[in-house]
């Protein structure tokens, strides 16, 4: 029989990776037994949830597609809106917070928790506290996103900045160019493909948080959606949910396109 | 052109490596000085330190009556360009900008931040580019070109500085040897025609007696010879280097003990 080992000393796994691999078992074992996973429940579940989507099954509401294409936008909007704001206060609070540009550690340190601070609750939660400040409407649906985005974005783009390699930075520092140059000139397009890609993962995930605000009061599709669900509107919730299927997927597609160019290099965004 | 001054330089690093012991030298303006030694001799810690990329535990170094400290960093820098192993480019950017950077210590303005340089730094950075022969390459991204050119960029970059001294840490390295003796060349040249004075550490004991006025040995942070190529006999190499081979054989036995 041949005798198989681990690329170690001993031959056995690493000590650590066999104590999280056991831990992560036990922790899956425990938890479906808290969470109460009942297959019964599951099983039982396909009869309403078929009622529900055979009720989706009718004409759509035509005289409806106006104020659906009027309500998508403002969606839209919002996200861009809300992503925009974000990346502009991003950049600037992610070199703050990045170990390796920040202007001292202990500013580091503030600008960590601050992010950490405004990631905690999700932009549903956010929203209410905005539309309790300034009332319903697209604006404070437009504050919750573009805060709670702040608190990604700025974290990612810390640690891009801190991943990009010595040598391009200590080649600007050896010419006597100062920190902002370094900056500009060493950090900013070495960690320009991540930063790119950052933005239009986060650009999908906040269309999807823009379709639910509504839900609060905070604009957007969402009001609509949850409108119509309460009045049994099946005719509108199928056009709500095809219309945010058919946005969400080629927002998707174009972005995985800018994507591969930025990665791969055929765009020079800054020559 | 610029005289180098180090006196009684002693380099501690944060973990209490003392990479550097009290180490003396004088350089003079216009030379082309090699230093050789086996690895972890000590050469980088004291090259970064003559460009203040390292500060010193102990001991000064000037360059031509300036000396190197945390208030005159930018000035030592602007006048004290660099070339590294790695290159250290800026690989996503253009030739061009790469070489530009070298004007950057020149230029304080937000302009610069902006990407902005006037039109006699352009002029400055492709008279670098011409000299180094890469006036082809000026708009083509720094990674895109084999490691011969992306040294000679490093080389525009330095410069495009206008600089007193460059201090090349095994510039070639990386290279291979006909682009080792193309760099070298490059050096040595731009070291005669511009009196720019050039101190680079090199392994290749040959190429040193070919290009150095003056050969400096280093061996665990201490200068261990001092003289010129004609002086650096096969015994002082074997010398320079013994400290090392003793190593090599002793872990050749230690593997075969294993066996
Ligand atoms: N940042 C650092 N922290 C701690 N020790 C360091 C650091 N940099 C270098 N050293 C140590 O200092 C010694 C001298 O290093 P140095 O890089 O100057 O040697 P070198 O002569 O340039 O070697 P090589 O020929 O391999 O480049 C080495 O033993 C190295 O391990
Ligand atoms: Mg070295």
């Amino acid at each position: 029989m041949q005798k198989w080992h681990w690329p170690t000393p001993n031959g056995l796994p690493p000590f650590h990776i066999s104590i999280v691999v056991i831990c992560s078992i036990l922790l899956l074992a425990l938890s479906a037994s808290m969470v109460e996973i009942s297959y019964n429940r599951i099983v039982n579940g396909w009869r309403p949830m078929v009622d529900f989507l055979g009720h989706l099954l009718v004409t759509p509401d035509w005289s409806y597609l106006g104020q659906l294409g009027a309500k998508m936008l403002e969606t839209v909007e919002m996200t861009v809106l809300a992503t925009a704001i974000a990346t502009i206060v991003s950049v600037p609070v992610g070199i703050l917070a990045a170990e390796n540009a920040s202007p001292h550690p202990f500013v580091y340190r503030i600008m960590r928790e601050v992010l950490s601070f405004a990631r905690a609750l999700p932009e549903l939660v956010w929203a209410l506290v905005f539309v309790s400040a300034v009332g319903l409407g697209p604006l404070p649906g437009v504050m919750a996103l573009a805060f709670v985005t702040v608190g990604f974005m700025a974290k990612f783009i810390a640690e891009s900045i801190e991943v990009v390699g010595k040598g391009a930075v200590e080649g600007i520092q050896s010419t006597g160019g100062g920190r902002l140059q370094t900056i500009m000139f060493a950090i900013m397009p070495q960690a320009l493909p991540d930063f790119a890609g950052t933005l239009l993962y986060i650009l999908d995930h906040n269309l999807r948080a823009a379709a639910i605000l509504g839900l609060v009061g905070a604009g957007g599709i969402g009001y609509d959606m949850v409108i119509s669900m309460r009045m049994f509107e099946y005719d509108r919730i199928i056009m709500i949910a095809i219309s945010i299927y058919l946005i969400v997927t080629l927002l998707d597609r174009l972005s995985d396109k800018l994507r591969k160019r930025i990665i791969h290099g055929k765009v020079n965004v800054i020559r | 052109m610029a005289s180098i001054k180090i006196n009684s330089l002693a380099k501690t690093y944060d973990n209490g490596f003392q990479a550097l012991q009290c180490l003396s030298l004088d350089i003079d303006p216009g030379s082309f000085t090699v230093i050789l030694g086996p690895s972890g001799a000590g050469k980088s810690t004291l090259l970064r330190t003559i460009n203040g990329l390292e500060t010193a535990t102990s001991g000064t170094v000037c360059v031509s009556n300036l000396q190197v400290n945390k208030q005159n960093l930018k000035s030592i820098r602007e006048h004290v360009a660099m070339v590294f192993q790695q290159f250290n480019l800026v690989s996503r950017l253009s030739v061009m900008t790469n070489v530009l950077t070298g004007r950057l210590a020149k230029r304080h303005s937000l302009l610069s931040l902006l990407y902005l340089f006037p039109k006699e730094d352009y002029a400055i950075a492709l008279k670098a580019l011409e000299r180094v022969g890469l006036e082809e390459k000026v708009w083509h991204r720094a990674d895109k070109l084999s490691g011969g050119q992306q040294q000679r960029v490093g080389i525009a970059r330095a410069l495009a500085q206008e600089p007193l001294a460059i201090i090349a840490d095994e510039p070639v390295a990386s290279l291979d040897p006909r682009s080792s003796k193309e760099v070298l060349t490059l050096l040595r040249d731009i070291c005669r025609e511009m009196n720019i004075t050039v101190v680079a550490s090199l392994h290749q004991v040959d190429f040193a007696r070919e290009y150095a006025d003056r050969i400096i040995g280093m061996n665990a942070g201490r200068i261990v010879f001092d003289g010129p190529p004609s002086a650096f006999t096969s015994s002082q190499e074997i010398s320079l280097y013994q400290h090392e081979t003793m190593e090599v054989k002793e872990d050749a036995k230690m593997a075969l003990a294993y066996a």
